[in-house]
């Protein structure tokens, strides 16, 4: 599952980055169209402007010549004002020719050639104005009609052509170019959202599958859940079944053990009244003349009662144990019944209940308040706290006053943990977790008890649905620890709670 | 009227002997020598309060007293308590609960069936014939008519 979730990470990852990779590749591959197509139009404007300003030129050398045939033809001087215009002009079109092709090396030849021709053109039109000027028409006419003129302007034309033809070729080149650029451009849109697409896709089909995994995860989930609550209904109700058996069993067990007792005991006594008219029989003097007087009289007056003694001591012994085991399995078939218990004012009477023999050990009980309230059964809490309380008594150290404080430590978790600390004798380490068994105790046997009170301690806690553990250091001290839940259900809570 | 003058008899419903004998012996002790009918089982026991035909016409003429054991072995005391109580020829017989039991909401079943007494039979000896010879006095009460 988890690497089956890392792989799906992994996946989805590669995707994600190869898609932000094709973007950033695209991004940067329009970058570089844009400047490709930017200096492409350049190119072109540069060609336009090329083939414009070679244009210009012509026609202002075109304009020198007309202005010159005008005035050779009419000598009014009104046709020399387009010549000289023209005349002054070629300088400025040939800065601008000159600027435009500053960079273009192959031209700078043709460029010169051009140069040289316009400039005897003009210098052939300024010697026909010249002459006619100063009234040499039939010379100047010669000059026009020895064709070298016209020659000369054909040369210029051919020059600006050819050079206007390879500006022209270049704007078309240039034009293909960008065509081309725009195509390519276009391809690779295609292609870079061709490959995202793909991308998405993967990363879609990826969640899709992860995402029905899961569903199908969590549906299989939610039928193991639902069988581990029906096994753990099951596991309860045999729990608590085995758990009432073993109560209905210590319930019969004592019942009938006790039924046999009943006849020891009362033939036991039945033996003791016997005994005494035998005792009266061993004094009667006549006794005295059997041999075996001595033996019946030791007999009647030591043997039989000290047997009967002994039978009696251990059939008290035995009922005392077996009150104990019912009493145990009758509180585990009480029925509780939780209430709201203030545990300042529980605990006061309960302190209260002890005070009699408290003041006569000259001890005295603390109760740290303030306490919280529970919800928890009350005739239970009584029996816990006031067996401990009776215990913190009953197992002081000699010679040491009594002192028992009661205080809440730190609870949490809807649990509330209250401590009975005392100053008595102590419970040595080995002993500790014997102190809980029935019929166990420990330390010097000095006390009356069956050894029950703890173990019915530890039953009514649990049967609340807490715990009790205890440290203790001999000769210094125990304390308990009762952890009770803050809230207690009740049985019929509990079923219900178990059907629902 | 009829039943007057005739001696009470004493039906003893214990399964187990030791406890009838001292049972007996301790009622002798308390000078109450009325007959004892003892039954150590639940069927006899029954045969004999209610007859042949289980009407219980057979002791609307006598004077008796019911010592019931709640443990025995065929049934429970609880159920012959309730059919004697159920009986119109036998509820106002009393019956006395001599058991081990000492389960409070037993004890309160038994007085609810109709119970005249429950006593617990105590271990200690001294209790239990303190018990039976106040039980004897009992026992005496009830006699009165008869004297």
């Amino acid at each position: 599952m988890d690497n089956n979730a890392r792989r799906l990470l992994r996946t989805t990852y590669a995707f994600g980055t190869a898609g932000l990779a094709t973007l950033i590749v695209l991004i940067a591959a329009s970058f570089w169209f844009v400047a490709k197509t930017q200096s492409a139009t350049d190119a072109v404007l540069h060609s336009r402007e090329q083939i414009s300003v070679l244009a210009d030129l012509l026609s202002t050398v075109l304009d020198a010549e007309t202005g010159q045939r005008g005035y050779l033809l009419t000598g009014e001087p009104r046709y020399l004002q387009p010549y000289e215009d023209a005349s002054r002009e070629v300088k400025s079109r040939f800065a601008a020719v000159d600027a435009i092709f500053q960079n273009d090396a192959s031209a700078q030849q043709s460029l010169a050639q051009i140069h040289a021709a316009v400039d005897v053109k003009l210098h052939e039109l300024a010697q026909t104005v010249e002459l006619k000027k100063s009234g040499k028409s039939v010379e100047a006419l010669a000059i026009v009609n020895g064709d070298r003129g016209k020659q000369l302007m054909d040369r210029i034309r051919e020059l600006v052509a050819q050079q206007s033809r390879q500006a022209d070729q270049a704007l078309k080149d240039n034009i293909e170019e960008q065509r081309e650029n725009a195509s390519r451009a276009r391809l690779f849109a295609f292609g870079v959202v061709f490959v995202m697409l793909l991308a998405a896709l993967g990363a879609i089909a990826t969640i899709v599958k992860y995402t029905r995994e899961l569903i199908s995860a969590r549906t299989e989930l939610e039928t193991l859940n639902a069988g581990l609550e029906e096994r753990v209904k099951e596991r309860t109700a045999d729990l608590k079944r085995a758990n009432e058996e073993i109560q209905r069993f210590a319930y019969i067990v004592s019942h009938d053990l006790r039924a046999p007792l009943v006849n020891v005991m009362g033939y036991t006594s039945e033996l003791e009244a016997s005994l005494q008219t035998l005792g009266t029989l061993a004094e009667d003097p006549h006794l005295d003349a059997l041999a075996s007087a001595a033996d019946v009289k030791s007999i009647i007056a030591t043997d039989l009662p000290e047997s009967i003694g002994f039978i009696r001591s251990s059939t008290k012994k035995m009922d005392g144990l077996i009150k104990a085991i019912l009493k145990l399995s009758r509180e585990g078939q009480r029925v509780i019944t939780p209430e709201k218990i203030q545990l300042d004012d529980f605990f006061n009477s309960v302190a209260a209940s002890a005070q009699h023999r408290v003041v006569e050990l000259e001890g005295e009980i603390v109760v740290a308040k303030p306490l919280p309230v529970i919800e928890s059964d009350r005739l239970a809490l009584e029996q816990i706290f006031s067996n401990l309380i009776d215990n913190a008594l009953k197992y002081r150290l000699p010679g040491r006053t009594p002192h028992i404080v009661i205080r809440q430590v730190s609870s949490g978790w809807g649990a509330t943990i209250i401590e009975v600390e005392d100053n008595g004798r102590g419970i040595s380490p080995e002993d500790q977790e014997r102190v809980f068994d029935l019929f166990r105790r420990a330390g010097a046997q000095d006390q009356p008890g069956e050894g029950i009170g703890l173990a019915h301690v530890r039953a009514l806690v649990r049967r609340l649905g807490g715990e009790i553990t205890m440290t203790s250091e001999l000769g210094r001290g125990t304390k308990f620890r009762v952890i009770l839940p803050k809230t207690l259900q009740s049985d019929t809570e509990r079923a219900g709670g178990k059907r629902g | 009227m009829e039943k007057e003058g005739r001696p009470v008899q004493i039906v003893m419903i214990e399964d187990d002997e030791g406890h009838a004998r001292l049972i007996e012996r301790n009622i002798r002790r308390a000078g109450v020598n009325n007959e004892i009918v003892p039954f150590t089982n639940g069927t006899e026991a029954l045969a004999y309060l209610f007859g042949l035909d289980g009407s219980g016409e057979v002791s609307s003429k006598k004077h008796l007293l019911v010592l019931l054991d709640l443990n025995l072995p065929d049934m429970t005391g609880v159920s012959i308590l309730e059919k004697v109580k159920a009986n119109p020829h036998t509820r106002r017989t009393p019956v006395v609960v001599l058991t081990t039991t000492d389960d409070e909401r037993e004890i309160k079943r038994c007085y609810d069936l109709g119970a005249n007494v429950y006593i617990t039979k105590p271990v200690d000896y001294e209790n239990f014939s303190n018990a039976i010879r106040q039980l004897g006095m009992f026992f005496s009460v009830i006699q009165v008519p008869e004297i």
